[in-house]
């Protein structure tokens, strides 16, 4: 005893999502400190967006992940507008809460399927996939893709719901509220996942705090920081909802502040679709980019995305940039894991909700 | 564990929830973005889908011997994204839900679709011009008449020609 050991862990591991390397110190078996290295998915997407024009970027930033892939199009249309200086129609603006929450829900219900996967309840993770499985449907029959929905664009959305697709889309997912319910119940009370989770991966509210994470990772240290929230953007200032904190500030907490969101998603979808206002999606034309910068920045299913976009008047951009929540909370784990165990390493980094295609870009 | 025998049972009990796909149905929903269809009729030429593709799928170029504009979709470089859809002023080029894409290899290096669209004379001066389309006079004017149906078919110089012979 007494000695330390190194383990590398990853970037190619079997227990993680994405390509990370962890060059742990382990003592015996408990983790005594972590160093993080990336940079292996890099693709040079700020300097493929240079070469493209304003739409084709649209579909482009979409393209940087698969799970917050909406958020992407969507804060960078945001400070493209702004730029632009156009307001986009009130029907515009719940459809795209709609598009957002619905990709939102499917995204937290996948990082809870990853946490069984990760705890070894195999059967708990395809049943939690298998009720994701209905937004899959929702997401490819009313947006035509499971992924990438492209349901925004500069001045408004692409897509418009009728009567059919509204009746649609509420009957799914009030049919989804009841195996979520039975779902995060287990995640909740099970003896298997309150033993691989409680008290596991611990991040106090001071050092959420010192640390600027965000998200659910935050959220589940009690930290309000939810920017739908704090710098309302599209219709979530007239929605009536309230920001979902758990105080347990370890995995089970972060697990379930994402299932109180997936539930917290449906409603806000249900109140979107009982107030979409009639008139037009989009407006007529596409509007002129003058030169200008700006910022825009929205509640990714990860925490707060971050774009800033410069133009010099031409069709394409002149500088873009963008900052995903996943930058802001790795640097958390290496306050969180010391003094867990090895077999903890891949749950705890699944915690954070990683998505290391988004941050290396 | 009982929470989730309960779940358990109830699968085996209703049974498989994948379709039986490719020996029995599965469900495509109308508004699938699947492979790109090209209506040659309805196409004005404008280049409109070739500058919203992101990945560079589409090419529209002037024909070698100049006698019309080429349209060129290579499927393997497609994203599905609906971009071009969206844009498109008469809907020529859109999404089908056709989801099969998986071509032979002797098909592995010609475009997916390769059509074209031949370039019509000016009435009055015999210069090529493109042919107005349907769709598109339908959504520009309330009444087709006969006035519009000359206007359309004359180049834009002559038409400018004409309307000041007129004043």
């Amino acid at each position: 005893m007494g000695e330390i050991y190194k383990v590398p862990v990853g970037p190619i591991h079997i227990a993680l999502e994405e390509p990370v390397y962890f060059k742990v110190n382990v003592h015996g078996e408990t983790v005594e400190n972590v160093d993080i290295l990336s940079g292996f998915v890099h693709r040079g997407m700020e300097a493929l967006v240079l070469r493209r024009n304003y739409l084709q970027n649209m579909i482009v930033t979409e393209r940087t992940c698969s799970l917050c892939s909406n958020n992407h199009p969507f804060t960078y249309i945001m400070a493209v507008e702004k730029i632009a200086g156009v307001r986009i129609p009130e029907r515009a603006e719940y459809l795209r809460v709609i598009a957002d929450e619905v990709k939102r829900a499917a995204s937290h219900l996948f990082n809870v399927s990853m946490l069984a996967h990760l705890v070894g309840f195999h059967s708990l993770m395809t049943q939690t996939m298998e009720t994701r499985e209905v937004l899959q449907d929702v997401k490819e029959s009313i947006w035509g893709n499971r992924m990438d929905l492209g349901a925004n664009t500069i001045g408004g959305v692409k897509y418009d719901l009728d009567k059919d697709q509204i009746k649609y889309l509420l009957g799914k997912l009030i049919s989804l509220k009841k195996p979520v319910r039975e779902l995060a119940a287990i995640y909740r009370d099970n003896r298997i996942v309150r033993a691989r989770t409680e008290g596991v991966g611990v991040l106090t509210k001071e050092d959420a705090l010192r640390l600027g994470v965000v998200g659910p990772t935050a959220r589940g240290s009690g930290v309000d920081n939810d920017i739908r929230k704090a710098y309302p953007y599209a219709a979530y200032s007239k929605l009536d909802w309230d920001v979902v904190l758990e105080d347990g500030c370890d995995v089970r907490a972060r697990a379930l502040v994402r299932l109180k969101e997936v539930f917290q998603a449906i409603d806000l979808v249900e109140q979107c679709l009982s107030k979409l206002p009639e008139g037009p999606v989009a407006l007529q034309g596409y509007p002129r980019i003058p030169a200008g910068e700006g910022v825009a920045r929205t509640e990714a299913p990860r925490g707060e995305l971050f774009f800033y976009v410069k133009s010099d008047g031409s069709s394409k951009p002149e500088r873009m940039k963008w900052r995903v929540p996943t930058y802001l909370n790795w640097e958390a784990l290496k306050v969180m894991m010391p003094g867990n165990k090895i077999a903890d390493i891949s749950v705890i980094f699944n915690s954070i909700d990683p998505c290391i295609s988004c941050t290396e870009r | 564990m009982a929470g989730f025998f309960k779940i358990a049972i109830r699968n085996f009990l209703n049974g498989p929830t994948t379709d039986p796909y490719p020996f029995g149905e599965t469900f495509t929903p109308e508004k699938y973005k699947g492979i790109i269809a090209y209506d040659p009729e309805l196409c004005i030429g404008c280049s409109t889908c070739e500058y919203v593709c992101p990945s560079g799928a589409i090419k529209v170029t002037e024909k070698d011997d100049g006698t019309g504009v080429r349209f060129v979709f290579w499927l393997n470089t497609c994203s599905f994204c609906g971009n071009c859809g969206y844009y498109c002023p008469t809907d020529a080029v859109y999404n089908s839900n056709d989801f099969h894409t998986a071509r032979h290899q002797s098909e592995k290096f010609i475009p997916t679709i390769d059509d074209d669209i031949s370039y019509v004379r000016c009435k009055r001066c015999e210069q090529k011009i493109k042919a107005p389309v349907e769709a598109l006079l339908i959504r520009a004017y309330d009444e087709i008449t006969e006035e519009v149906r000359h206007q359309t078919s004359l180049c834009p110089d002559c038409r400018r020609q004409e309307q000041f012979e007129r004043m």
